[in-house]
């Protein structure tokens, strides 16, 4: 058995993971190695027998259907999310969020979001839904839903779980560490949380897809609320650090969106 | 005036919605089969996989403006595999476990469809067969890096972002997945050598 760097080497020549250089080194190795030889024989009788010895099955018939009916639903009347469609994300919202730890707690915190938006001036309810959500994220295990300084990872997971695809970017060398990401609902929608760190604060960089007047900056219960547009999102940064270092993250975040927006 | 739905700013959607969905046709719709059959690795039952895949799409159109270059076909696998994994924490905590099969363990290998492969019902050649129950004997972590890398041909950087695991993990689980799959093939072929004498 050759040894586990070799292997590693070995899976990742006969992937086509090398670069040419590497490829070169590994290719020379192989010439006085027998072992490496015989190993790639049998990666390669492995694979076809799999290429060949699996079922090709397509999608049934019925299934590409009902998946083509529901996308031209989806087509023809895209404001149905807003209402009809609505039920059907907050039910599935809360599936994922009963998922977590403290299931009864968050049933409960995701009962009084459902009813507050209705009875709460709308304004005062988007501020209190981004601090609750803000403060329901600091208990133990519900920080974050996907784990990653990796913005390559929590950018796809988003696309699973939340309504929007907000910019994610990691700030580790500025002092902001990218926690990772996580589902979470308010403005009748499953909204996207950022999680970074910074000192020893938690801050949450919502967003969401808003109208009418973006809500002023403001402090609430001690916690400092920031909020800015990009394109057609909302973006709300939530934390207990001070107004500076919050800004900080906010101008970092925008300078990042800008570049790559006209990069 | 016409009757027309007074127009309401509409989230995320760049363009008209029919131009958008006509690049959902284009790029994404030519990989629900492979999605279908992905799906069928993961899920329990062929209707799980059915609902997991619709699920899926539908996820998918929604955050189809979001998605700016990268794999179109590891993208719409990352949502599924969300989609199957959701709907499986959904059943767990409901308590509804469907009849597991034969001394099947009822979580961490609730995505071992225990003896039959996806297509079970019909009958096929002895080395499909075969092959099939033997990646089916492997566990959920292997059993997905062989089907991504060997089948869908996926790269690792992909494979990574679809399991959402790193990229070491990823190459060090294929190079064991690899060993426990050829190490049961080559088992089963003596036997059937075995039977044959």
């Amino acid at each position: 058995m050759p040894c586990a760097e070799t292997e590693r080497r070995l899976h990742a020549y006969f992937d086509g993971e090398l670069d040419a250089l590497g490829a070169a080194a590994f290719e020379s190795h192989l010439e006085t190695c027998a072992e490496c030889r015989a190993a790639l024989v049998h990666l390669k009788a492995l694979r076809s027998a799999l290429r060949a010895g699996l079922p090709h099955e397509r999608a049934p018939a019925a299934l590409t259907a009902r998946i083509t009916a529901a996308l031209d639903q989806e087509t023809s009347a895209p404001e149905r999310r807003r209402w009809p469609a609505q039920r059907r994300s907050t039910q599935s919202f809360g599936r994922g969020l009963l998922a977590g730890a403290g299931g009864g707690l968050l049933a409960a915190a995701l009962a009084f979001f459902l009813i507050a938006p209705q009875v709460i001036s709308p304004r005062g309810a988007l501020l209190d839904d981004l601090v609750n959500a803000h403060v329901r994220s600091l208990l133990p295990a519900h920080l974050v839903d996907v784990e990653s300084t990796d913005r390559h990872t929590v950018k796809p997971w988003f696309a699973g779980h939340v309504d929007v695809s907000p910019a994610v970017y990691d700030f580790t060398a500025q002092g902001y560490r990218l926690l990772g990401g996580r589902a979470d609902y308010f403005e009748h929608q499953r909204a996207a949380a950022l999680v970074y760190q910074h000192a020893a604060h938690v801050i949450n960089v919502f967003s969401w897809a808003g109208e009418g007047a973006l809500p002023a900056d403001s402090t609430r219960n001690g916690y400092h609320l920031a909020f800015w547009e990009e394109g057609n999102l909302r973006y709300c940064a939530v934390s207990d650090t001070g107004w500076p270092e919050l800004l900080k993250l906010v101008s970092l975040i925008r300078a990042a969106e800008g570049q790559e927006g006209h990069g | 005036m016409t009757d027309e739905p007074k127009s309401r700013v509409v989230t995320v959607e760049r363009g008209s919605p029919e131009e958008k969905r006509a690049r959902f046709d284009a790029q994404v719709l030519p990989h629900l089969d492979a999605a279908y059959r992905f799906a069928r690795w993961l899920a329990r039952s062929p209707a799980d996989a059915d609902d997991v895949v619709q699920e899926a799409m539908l996820r998918a159109f929604r955050g189809f403006d979001g998605l700016r270059g990268g794999d179109v076909k590891a993208w719409l696998f990352t949502i599924l595999r969300n989609c199957h994994l959701t709907a499986l924490a959904q059943r767990e905590r409901r308590g509804f476990v469907p009849l597991p099969a034969d001394g099947e363990p009822e979580y961490g290998t609730a995505m071992v469809s225990a003896a039959p492969g996806p297509e079970s019902a019909s009958i096929r050649r002895d080395e499909e067969r075969s092959l099939e129950r033997l990646l089916g004997d492997l566990s959920p972590e292997h059993r997905e890096v062989l089907i991504l890398r060997e089948i869908e041909e996926l790269d690792y950087r992909d494979i990574a972002a679809v399991t959402q695991a790193p990229i070491g993990t990823v190459m060090s689980r294929l190079a064991r997945a690899r060993a426990a799959l050829r190490a049961r093939w080559s088992m089963s072929t003596e036997e059937e050598r075995d039977a044959v004498r």
